[in-house]
């Protein structure tokens, strides 16, 4: 299937450091195929393995892995002594979610309290805007009392803009990071997310589409 | 969501080494044409189609954008006609996956808007809503739009 960049007429060759929300990533990797996976094709034994060694985990710096995309090539299927398994060397494409900085993504709300906003696209939940990231000027409305959870509130022109559940927030990358695994972690910690991204609010025709459609 | 990041395994079985990190960018389009292509629409059970629940939510997000009723087509064609607006490839490619329909929508997307494309920005709306077909969910506002103006010229 031939993506958008190799088709004719299209745009100019990638640069390298340029990628967009989805992207294809070529990876080669060894594995072990379990005897028990014997009697299947070795395509499919092999595009089975991959998956569950890959699909929907991040990889530091490439991002969260969404498909295999195609398989270019599988080497070997050498036996080693003492071992039922057969070892095979992989060629292949995955389509990779990373979003790029300054990209405009719509999400929906998962959670706001005072420290910001919680976004999700569903397949992805760690999208944090945080509360310097809000169009100014802007108050926080409490659910409660000294609730932490409440709504934010986008004060324009005499008029108040709040940020509900209801429409398709529009949000732009500030920047992604990768925190490192820790060592330890208490029980009562928040999951731990290997791919954060942080986005912004603060400019024209971001926010729920309804404030400006 | 997800677990720890794929590093290569201490196992002496296991390696995994990154070949070429960038091997080309997709458009939302071309991702939610390959989960259809693999039967994601297909299956309403959701157990037959060889394709992982971590992938339908994929397939359920791209379903809800403007890459929903997109086409090659139209996407080839809205590339070319974009060459003379100057802009840089990731902007042609955010402008596709969320199809926006003001200039108000174009302004957070073209990195300084005003001062790079003047008054040209609004024929670069007109071009995507004629290039790019409409999505579902602006369908309906549109629709209402044309109501609207039928009744004042009645009235």
């Amino acid at each position: 299937v031939p993506t958008l960049h190799t088709l004719p007429g299209s745009a100019p060759e990638i640069t390298e450091g340029y990628i967009q929300m989805f992207y294809l990533s070529k990876i080669e990797h060894t594995l072990r195929l379990p005897p028990h996976l014997l009697n299947l094709p070795v395509n499919q034994a092999i595009k089975g393995e991959l998956e569950g060694l890959f699909l929907d985990k991040v990889i530091a710096d490439l991002g969260l892995c969404i498909s295999i995309y195609d398989i270019h090539s599988i080497d070997g299927g050498f036996i080693t002594p003492g071992d039922g398994a057969s070892t095979y060397t992989v060629m292949f494409r995955m389509i990779m979610f990373r979003p790029f900085v300054g990209e405009v993504i719509a999400a929906k709300l998962k959670e706001s309290d005072r420290e910001g906003l919680k976004l999700s696209l569903g397949f992805f939940d760690d999208i944090h805007v945080p509360e310097h990231l809000l169009p100014m000027p802007k108050q926080f409305e409490p659910e409660s009392g000294n609730s932490n959870q409440g709504r934010w509130i986008w004060e324009f022109n005499g008029d108040n803009y709040p940020i509900d559940a209801v429409d398709e927030i529009r949000f732009r990358v500030h920047h992604v990071t990768y925190p490192s695994l820790p060592v330890e972690q208490e029980k009562a910690s928040k999951p731990f997310a290997p791919m954060i991204v942080t986005g912004s609010l603060d400019a024209d025709g971001l926010g729920p589409i309804s404030w400006w459609v | 969501m997800k677990t720890i990041p794929c590093n290569p395994a201490p196992k002496r079985d296991k390696k995994m080494q990154k070949v070429k990190a960038n091997d080309g960018v997709l458009t939302n389009f071309e991702v939610l044409n390959f989960l259809r292509s693999r039967g994601a629409g297909k299956d309403l059970t959701r157990v037959i189609a060889p394709i992982a629940p971590s992938e339908f939510k994929v397939y359920d997000y791209l379903e809800q954008t403007a890459a929903c009723s997109q086409t090659r087509g139209s996407i080839i064609s809205f590339v070319g006609k974009s060459k003379q607006y100057k802009l840089a490839e990731a902007e042609i490619l955010n402008l596709i996956n969320i199809r926006p329909s003001s200039v108000v929508e174009i302004d957070p997307i073209v990195e300084e808007c005003d001062k790079r494309m003047g008054e040209g920005v609004e024929e670069l709306v007109e071009m995507v809503l004629q290039v790019l077909p409409t999505p579902p969910s602006q369908m309906q506002s549109d629709d209402q739009v044309e109501f609207n103006k039928d009744d004042v010229r009645e009235g």
